[in-house]
């Protein structure tokens, strides 16, 4: 067989070539002694990784490819689309990426750091390309992305390839260590907020709220048959300011039923902050309703 | 040596305790004795090592680790475990088990929970009467407390546990406490 010919040996070297590539792409993150977790440079001095394995420091020291040790501080961070910012006392040199898109089937390689100044390399294809998703924490990712590549704990936070060496993400470990990418856009969209602001702000009602059937007599006027029963309200908050109490079942805000919690998440972006909402509830029998004004939701 | 007495000898288990921080070290030395354990230097022999923070590399004896994550350790424990659960954990991997903390970090980044179907939703008044079951009151104390019929509390019971698809009520407290429906939607 000529060399030519070898097909596996092409796709290896192939691998290699985007191994060598991705090296400089990643750095591990130190979080204690001998334990990392990775992070993807995204400019020549910033880096980025999975916030919820990120410890709550403000400054991390970095392995660099080769070895090289870079201090770095951490400049912001989102739970809602678990994304971190670190900031590197001194650039490192990264090639430019393209971002691609993802297709289900095709070939990712997930990159890693292994703390000794290398890269790791997983590889495997994309299961799942599906559309938009808000996070349990409220925050909207562009695309859902799942892989069928298992990661080692140090390797979240890397960066996914396709086989033309496209960007289609960041790495974070889902429920059951499923392997989730952030996709190339919503890093597009956070980074630059979280370098200028630190945080990405959401709109906040102070209520928490529990799934309850509407009463049968009163599915008419309500106009469905399901909404969130208010079970605490915090002191001050936009919905105990505008009189809303425990045991008021909330039907819509600003005319999105709460049936859909998605519609509600969308409802409260950044942009709602100061705005008047409606509420519509059923209180005593009757439907009613009272204008709330979104704050922003503090940071717990 | 009579058998119980040869039973307690057995369960005084060597710990060879591993704590950089000399605070700690002292404070968790105190809280082995105290529960009865041997405790010994790390390189002494022993039936199981206890590890502040980093794994020992290279150590071959069953394990607890306090504040890691390192998925090749029999014993995982928060950094902050009390007394109690060092004591439950140590046992359990001396025993040959594997103990997990169920820590919030290990279920992942995921997506919002939906809203339930209509189907298994609970109302208004059934919420409440679940809440009674939880606290442990009886159909009758319950219809004293919402004010309503024995007849009505039996009723609502019934329609709770077919949407919940239980047959007793420490099922529908156990499923009440685990089931999606029931966690906390934040605005």
């Amino acid at each position: 067989m000529t060399e030519q010919a070898n097909i596996l040996a092409q796709f290896s070297n192939a691998l290699i070539e985007s191994n060598v590539a991705a090296n400089a792409r990643v750095a591990a993150i130190q979080i204690t002694t001998g334990r990392y977790i990775t992070g993807s440079l995204w400019r020549s001095d910033v880096v980025i990784t999975s916030e919820q394995s990120l410890p709550g420091r403000e400054e991390f020291d970095l392995m660099a490819a080769g070895g090289a040790t870079v201090k770095a501080k951490t400049v912001g961070r989102d739970v809602g689309t678990n994304l971190a910012v670190l900031k590197l006392e001194e650039p490192l040199s990264a090639a430019n990426v393209v971002s691609a898109g993802a297709h289900v089937g095709a070939l990712a390689v997930a990159f890693g750091a292994d703390g000794g100044g290398h890269a790791t390399a997983r590889l495997g294809v994309v299961n799942t390309v599906a559309s938009e998703w808000y996070s349990s924490y409220g925050g909207r990712i562009e695309q859902k992305i799942v892989l069928d590549i298992e990661l080692a704990r140090s390797e979240e936070g890397g960066p996914v390839f396709d086989a033309s060496r496209g960007l289609l993400g960041m790495t974070t470990f889902g429920p059951r260590r499923q392997v989730l990418v952030i996709p190339t856009a919503t890093i597009e969209r956070i980074v630059p907020i979280l370098l200028r602001h630190g945080r990405i702000a959401r709109g906040w009602l102070g209520v928490a709220l529990r799934p309850v059937a509407v009463p049968e007599a009163l599915e008419k006027a309500a106009g469905q048959s399901s909404g969130l029963m208010v079970m605490s309200l915090t002191d001050g908050g936009p919905a105990a300011n505008a009189g809303i109490v425990a045991g008021d079942i909330i039907l819509s805000v600003d005319g999105a039923s709460t049936r859909r919690m998605r519609n509600i998440t969308a409802r409260l972006g950044a942009e709602s902050i100061g705005r008047g909402v409606d509420l519509r509830f059923i209180r005593g029998g009757a439907v009613t309703s009272r204008q709330a004004t979104i704050t922003e939701r503090p940071s717990s | 040596m009579t058998g119980a007495s040869k039973v307690l000898t057995e369960a005084r288990l060597r710990v060879a305790l591993s704590a950089s921080d000399s605070l700690r070290h002292r404070a968790l030395s105190r809280l082995l004795i105290d529960a009865g354990y041997i405790v010994v230097d790390v390189h002494d022999l022993a039936d199981i090592v206890l590890a502040d923070g980093d794994f020992i590399a290279g150590e071959k004896r069953p394990t607890v680790i306090l504040g890691d994550s390192d998925q090749s350790v029999s014993g995982l424990l928060p950094r902050h475990a009390d007394a109690h659960q060092i004591d439950a954990a140590l046992r359990a991997v001396a025993a040959g088990l594997v103990v997990r903390p169920p820590a919030a970090k290990e279920t992942g980044f995921a997506p919002m929970n939906e809203v339930p179907d209509v189907e298994g939703l609970l109302t208004p008044r059934e919420v409440e009467v679940l809440s009674a079951i939880m606290d442990g009151l009886t159909n009758k104390l319950i219809a004293r407390k919402l004010d309503i019929s024995l007849h009505t509390v039996k009723f609502h019971v019934e329609s709770v546990f077919r949407k919940l698809g239980v047959g007793t009520r420490a099922e529908a407290v156990a499923k009440a406490l685990d089931s999606n429906h029931f966690k906390m939607i934040k605005l």
